[in-house]
């Protein structure tokens, strides 16, 4: 079954989320909506490799990488393109050229910043798109530089230069939350300098408006960088419980509840439970 | 009298006040009000309090079920129902990725404050952009099929889809030594 959406259900850091930590191989197309002026439709494609970003494109002809390597005059991209042909079918082309000598690590690098980390990073400023990841998709080998990028490394890039947060306001933890770690140890992960600062609020208890104030930071900002922990797979966000009206405690409640704290119930409560629930399947 | 207490709970529309209805003896005391704020996008009615069933199998032995308001804003009414309850279920609608963001907050929230056995039952999966079981529970932070809580599909208007998830709940509590 494929994993189809709205960006504005499920943001593309939820995406890329979930795609590193189910590890996750295949395709993820994004398709805008049309521009209400032009009519215009774009397309984006972005591979995944066990979860780790080895490709983008916004074309299906995997021609992409061969043009990059063309525009910057390095090799035309119908000689690249011929190597490429030459090579081992499951081969990168990028490792190709670079085993032939006819580009450099560094070449790569630069190529693979461009291709992923520039243009992926520039998609989080999507305001609406319809999403659908195919696990079917095989690898575009004459695509990929040999390069690959945690999906989840790509968000925190991304994040951290985003400007316009508008698409991503309802998904940004309350301001009333804690955030809490979900990993053993420290980050793994280069963390900026806030980043490192709401990590290390990051036991539970304290929420994210006092801690603004304690860091003498705007709320929002506060709110930007949890986020980014959070889809990072860092932290989760903890509720707190929210201060109640005086006028609300005084009520009664519905329903009256035992004024006693939980207690057990017996094996032989739970088995009548089960023989009698049986009988309503 | 042998009371046991289940938790329902989940993001708003996951289908909480169905689930108790269908299986409830007694008319479910109802706390849904017309929602006003964002939520009415999704309902007329939301549950404001909370719900409550009940399910009387003997003389001295009876389930009673309680379903968290349907609104995200943790108060004290999720923090008694929470220290009151053996065991939850946290429904999950499978149709709507933009709530799985929610159902974590609430698990979250649930298992700072209690320690109870709880299962997770995926709702409205028979929807065509509903997303599997496997692909779900990622994207509900449970990355190993064998280290998370049983995961069930839900049918809440189905009296017997009900019973039977009550029954994955009830076992799984007995897995975990409720007694």
């Amino acid at each position: 079954m494929a994993v189809t959406g709205y960006l504005s259900e499920f943001s593309l850091a939820e995406i890329f989320n979930f795609l590193e930590q189910g590890n996750k191989t295949g395709l993820l197309t994004l398709c805008t909506l049309a521009d209400t002026q032009t009519e215009k439709r774009e397309n984006h494609y972005i591979w995944f490799n066990q979860g780790r970003i080895v490709a983008a494109a916004n074309r299906l002809d995997q021609h992409g990488l061969a043009y990059m390597i063309d525009q910057r005059g390095w090799m035309g991209e119908h000689t690249a393109l011929r190597i490429a042909q030459t090579c081992a079918a499951t081969t990168p082309i990028g490792l190709s050229l670079k085993t032939q000598g006819l580009l450099t690590v560094e070449q790569l690098k630069l190529l693979f910043y461009t291709q992923v980390m520039r243009q992926v990073c520039s998609l989080f400023a999507l305001k609406d798109s319809w999403f659908q990841f195919d696990g079917k998709a095989p690898l575009p080998f004459a695509e990929m530089t040999g390069l690959n990028a945690p999906a989840t490394e790509v968000t925190l890039a991304a994040l951290r230069v985003l400007k316009d947060w508008s698409a991503l306001t309802s998904k940004l933890p309350e301001p009333s939350s804690a955030i809490m770690s979900v990993i053993t140890g420290k980050p793994q992960q280069k963390l900026d300098q806030t980043e490192w600062c709401l990590w290390e609020f990051a036991n539970g208890t304290l929420a994210l408006q006092a801690i603004a104030q304690q860091l003498q930071l705007p709320l929002v900002k506060v709110q930007q960088v949890a986020f980014r922990l959070v889809t990072a797979g860092l932290v989760e966000e903890v509720p707190l419980v929210v201060a109640t009206p005086a006028a609300l405690k005084s009520e009664p409640l519905p329903v009256e509840t035992p004024a006693t704290e939980a207690t057990t119930v017996s094996h032989s409560f739970l088995h009548h439970l089960v023989g009698f629930l049986k009988n309503k399947t | 009298m042998e009371i046991m207490r289940l938790v329902v709970t989940g993001p708003v529309g996951a289908g909480k006040s169905t689930f108790i209805r269908s299986v409830s003896e007694i008319a479910v005391v109802d706390t849904d009000r017309r929602a006003t704020d964002e939520t009415a996008l999704l309902k007329q009615k939301t549950t404001v309090a909370f719900d409550f069933g009940r399910l009387s199998f003997g003389p001295e032995m009876a389930l009673h079920l309680y379903g968290t308001p349907g609104q995200s804003r943790f108060d004290f009414m999720w923090d008694i129902l929470i220290q009151k309850a053996h065991a939850y279920i946290l429904l999950v609608a499978a149709h709507r990725p933009s709530e799985f963001i929610d159902a974590r907050r609430i698990r979250a929230f649930m298992r700072q404050r209690s320690a109870v056995p709880m299962i997770i039952g995926l709702t409205h999966t028979d929807c065509p952009e509903a997303w599997d079981l496997e692909n779900a529970a990622i994207a509900l932070g449970y990355l190993s099929a064998t280290r998370r809580p049983p995961i069930i599909t839900v049918d809440p208007t189905e009296t017997a889809s009900v019973a039977q998830a009550v029954i994955a709940l009830v076992q799984h509590s007995m897995q975990d030594c409720l007694v």
